[in-house]
């Protein structure tokens, strides 16, 4: 018998319509202040991949779009090194253009800080940040982001490309997991 | 040369920072937060780590409660006598929801709610840890006390620095001034 996902779901934080409506509402931000620019948007795998699916959908203007992946602590690809690692790179250069970053949740901010060195060794023409989900209480390192969907709570969510265990990424919606769906005995 | 550090958490929290190449101090400064009338420091604090590319503070605290009302005292008055010092606090809470992020789970039992220090039970939950990842790579595969009396408010000295973590030369014994 199939998993419900859903079922370890203990509250639904935003609600489909509401990212919608969000992700539509960013769309139109972005569209008007990028207007006659060379506009990148550059997303980081996996998490990121419905936002960025439905966001650029919504910019109702030019735009180019890349991916990027990275290695996350304490992932099995990435135990050996001990260092985070470009999984997948950019597939075209940057330079000189306007490259926006787009995230699907902020926390420490360590990934972010880390890919931002990065692109700016590219030479984009200017580097800004885009995300969905904001969760100033992590924050380790500070960094100014020029679009936010929405700030949330201390709780750990899923959906929406959020996952747990690779998991509930393709739920429509971001809700909070029960305690229980990651204790350990949970997750064979 | 990694330093002794007093906590698994901290062992845990520098490796996060090597990671995503942050670089870090161990203990570097001691800021000294009450004096007696003589002058003499009679309480410091040291925070746990200094980021110098952030000029950021960082203290870990998976300590009991009753420690951690201590610690946070220490850190209001820090706050008080050193407003330039950005300090950011890290409770058992935020160490368990960071665990919970990397898929450390053995850890958030091992590290929190004890004083735990680095040895073997550090290592088992890391062993542990890595049993519960592989288990899920393949089950995924388908899918405080008041020390001395009278009080001196203002700041009789700089923070002292006192040992240097594993990224940056020490300067054991000098003052600085942040």
């Amino acid at each position: 018998m199939s998993r419900d996902l859903h079922a370890d779901i203990g509250e639904i934080l935003l609600t489909e319509e509401a990212i919608r409506a969000k992700v539509i509402e960013l769309g139109a931000r972005i569209a008007a202040d990028y207007a006659g620019r060379n506009l990148t948007l550059v997303s980081v795998l996996k998490g990121s991949l419905p936002f960025m699916a439905d966001l650029m959908r919504a910019i109702d203007i030019p735009v180019r779009i890349d991916l990027m992946e990275v290695s996350s602590y304490g992932g099995a690809s990435t135990e050996s090194s001990g260092l985070v690692r470009i999984l997948k790179d950019l597939s075209a250069s940057i330079a000189d253009e306007d490259v926006l970053i787009v995230e699907d949740i902020i926390d420490t901010g360590l990934t972010l800080n880390y890919l931002i060195r990065y692109l700016r060794g590219k030479n984009p023409a200017s580097l800004r940040i885009c995300t969905l989900l904001d969760k100033p209480a992590r924050r380790l390192v500070e960094i100014p982001v020029d679009y936010t969907g929405f700030v949330i709570p201390d709780s750990f969510v899923v959906g929406y490309g959020l996952d747990f265990g690779e998991l509930y990424r393709n739920l429509r919606y971001v809700g909070v997991l029960k305690p229980e769906a990651y204790a350990p005995d949970a997750t064979g | 040369m990694t330093p002794a550090f007093a906590h698994a958490s901290e062992a845990e929290m520098s490796r996060i920072l090597d990671f995503y190449a942050v670089r870090w101090e161990y203990e570097p400064d001691t800021f000294p937060i009450l004096w007696n009338t003589d002058g003499d420091v009679v309480e410091s604090f040291s925070p746990d780590f200094y980021l110098p590319d952030l000029d950021l503070y960082l203290e870990m605290t998976t300590l009991r409660q009753k420690l951690v009302r201590k610690k946070n005292r220490k850190l209001r008055r820090l706050r008080e006598l050193y407003p330039n010092v950005e300090i950011k606090l890290f409770y058992a809470r935020d160490f368990r929801a960071l665990m919970l992020k990397y898929g450390r789970l053995a850890l958030i039992d091992g590290l929190s709610g004890t004083s735990g220090q680095v040895a073997a039970p550090y290592q088992a939950a890391a062993a542990a840890d890595e049993a519960i990842a592989a288990g899920l790579a393949s089950a995924r595969s388908g899918p405080g006390s008041e020390p001395g009396t009278g009080l001196g408010l203002a700041p009789a000295a700089a923070p002292r620095r006192r040992r240097t973590g594993a990224t940056t030369a020490s300067t054991e014994g000098t003052a600085i001034h942040r």
